[in-house]
């Protein structure tokens, strides 16, 4: 179904792969086989060839992740302004480890590398936003916000 | 008071340096851009002109503009903020290329960590259109430009030219082999320029004003000026635009940077320098111009900073030559190895000396070409080991 609605917005030209596949995962929060030989069947290219490409991008997932990712960056203007400690507040708010997601589905915990937000470090993406300056209270609370 | 141009408070109108442009030939775009001596702002420094003139003279049914707006270099964020102020700008200093090298079609590659700037891009788009500068038959010249965003994946290898065609191209974003550059056989196989956003961003000052102007901008004979993101030990983090060449002192006044063990110049695969080296100049073949300064004050353990960075390396490394794969696996482990005190002397050291020299010759892209640099700047500079010792010597 989303892969329908992809190939009808991009066109089914091989060049378009990433942004089907943003697409799907930006959805689902990853990319489900099915999902994966739809795009491979509509671009002619194997499904292995599709998968390669999944498993070759951070932001990209080939495994079920929560309804909310979240991703904290761990390059060194965040490191250095506390990202450790913003890190074991949201670990001890969700009970989970980091590459792990919350059982119930609800949050999938990440680093990533730098977010281009070193002004306002420490930083993470929410899905689609950027929260900066943060502090472990603060990130507390947007994590507890969280649907 | 330093003359800014890309952050300057009275900007002149969007799409003037359009309008302008299309009242010459594209060669004598081509030429002006050549002659402000503008060279790729992205880090690179490869001469914007030429390129542009190579990609010119190509014979093409088509022919495309691209847009890295892919910057991932640890602590450059300046073109997020052009991008969120001057998506405009950039849209303008792109279409001028376009009419430049004869082609109808741009493309900005936007990285996954920037989604919440496409809507203010398209916005910038939407407002060019109606005012007939973005779209078919523009100021009713017969010339069509239009733009679309892509987006990134996450990859930091795909800042390199002929990885990010690779991601557009929907692939997985391993570096090409070059020749053929992308002038010639580039996006689609098709003659294609890949310009850093600040660089477009420049093009319609450039235009405007002349190649002349431009080039006198710079210090001790660099030309134009540069946005540099400052971030780590300093008290007013954020962007600033100095002349090119100035020195990195003037940049850390700017910033208030009162305590300097270290200064990290370029990003992660830039130079590592110390407080004795801050009155070198930021240009092309001194301290690397890419855009990313952070500052370390003397608390910070640099071998951690070190860690930090190779860690970085290791999961950015695209996998495909075994140098920069398996290098910069093991320059981390001799990271950690000294750390605890396994690595002790500059002789149990030395293999991996080696072997960042290896990765600088062997790897086919920047990224390999240049993750050793951190690695052997901070411990010649920042580590202390004994020359000799008795242990039974490195393992590389």
């Amino acid at each position: 179904m989303i892969v329908a609605e992809g190939l009808a917005e991009f066109g089914a030209g091989r060049e378009r792969m990433i942004q089907l596949l943003t697409k799907v995962n930006t959805e689902l929060g990853w990319v489900p086989p099915e999902a994966m030989m739809d795009i491979a069947e509509a671009l002619g290219v194997s499904a292995a060839e599709v998968y390669s490409v999944v498993s070759f991008y951070s932001f990209l997932s080939a495994e079920a992740r929560g309804r909310n990712i979240v991703r904290i960056c761990n390059t060194i203007s965040c490191t250095m302004k506390g990202q450790e400690e913003v890190i074991d507040a949201i670990r001890a708010e969700l009970g989970i480890e980091v590459g792990e997601t919350t059982p119930d589905g609800r949050v999938t915990l990440e680093t990533t590398a730098c977010i281009g937000l070193c002004d306002q470090a420490p930083a993470m993406l929410v899905n689609q936003t950027p929260h900066t300056s943060l502090t472990p209270e603060k990130a507390r609370e947007i994590i507890a916000g969280l649907k | 008071m330093k003359k800014k141009v890309l952050l300057a408070e009275n900007q002149p109108e969007f799409g003037a340096g359009l309008q302008k442009a299309l009242t010459m030939k594209p060669a004598d775009v081509v030429f002006m851009v050549r002659d402000s001596e503008i060279r790729g702002l992205g880090g690179a420094g490869f001469p914007t002109g030429i390129k542009w003139n190579l990609a010119g003279a190509a014979s093409a049914d088509k022919k495309y503009v691209i847009c890295n707006a892919d910057e991932g270099e640890p602590g450059t964020f300046k073109d997020r903020v052009l991008l969120t102020d001057q998506a405009e700008r950039l849209l303008e200093g792109m279409a001028i290329g376009g009419y430049a090298i004869g082609s109808d079609t741009g493309i900005i590659y936007l990285r996954a960590e920037y989604p919440y700037l496409v809507e203010g891009i398209l916005k910038a788009r939407q407002s060019l259109m109606d005012r007939g500068l973005l779209g078919k038959n523009i100021q009713g010249t017969g010339f069509n430009f239009d733009v679309e965003i892509r987006p990134g994946a996450g990859a930091y290898v795909c800042g390199e030219e002929t990885a990010l065609i690779e991601s557009m191209e929907g692939k997985r974003g391993e570096p090409r082999n070059k020749p053929p550059y992308p002038v010639n056989a580039g996006y689609l196989n098709k003659p294609t320029i890949v310009n850093n956003v600040e660089t477009f961003c420049a093009v319609p000052h450039i235009v405007l004003n002349g190649p002349d102007w431009y080039a006198q901008l710079g210090e001790g004979g660099a030309s134009g000026t540069k946005l540099f993101s400052i971030s780590g030990d300093v008290e007013r983090p954020g962007v600033y635009e100095l002349p090119m060449g100035a020195p990195l002192s003037a940049l850390l006044e700017l910033a208030g940077a009162p305590d300097v063990q270290a200064v990290q110049v370029g990003g992660a695969s830039g130079k590592t320098v110390c407080a004795e080296q801050v009155d070198k100049p930021l240009s092309f073949g001194d301290l690397p111009p890419g855009g990313s300064v952070v500052v370390f004050n003397s608390s910070r353990d640099m071998l951690e900073v070190l860690e930090n960075f190779m860690e970085f390396f290791v999961h950015e490394s695209c996998g495909q030559c075994t140098p920069c794969r398996e290098g910069n696996m093991r320059l981390l482990h001799a990271v950690s190895a000294m750390r605890q005190g396994d690595v002790c002397c500059m002789d149990c050291l030395q293999p991996f000396m080696d072997l960042c020299d290896v990765l600088g010759v062997s790897s086919k892209c920047g990224l390999g070409q240049t993750s050793g640099n951190c690695f052997r700047d901070i411990v010649t500079t920042f580590v202390n080991l004994p020359q000799e010792c008795n242990c039974e010597g490195g393992d590389a």
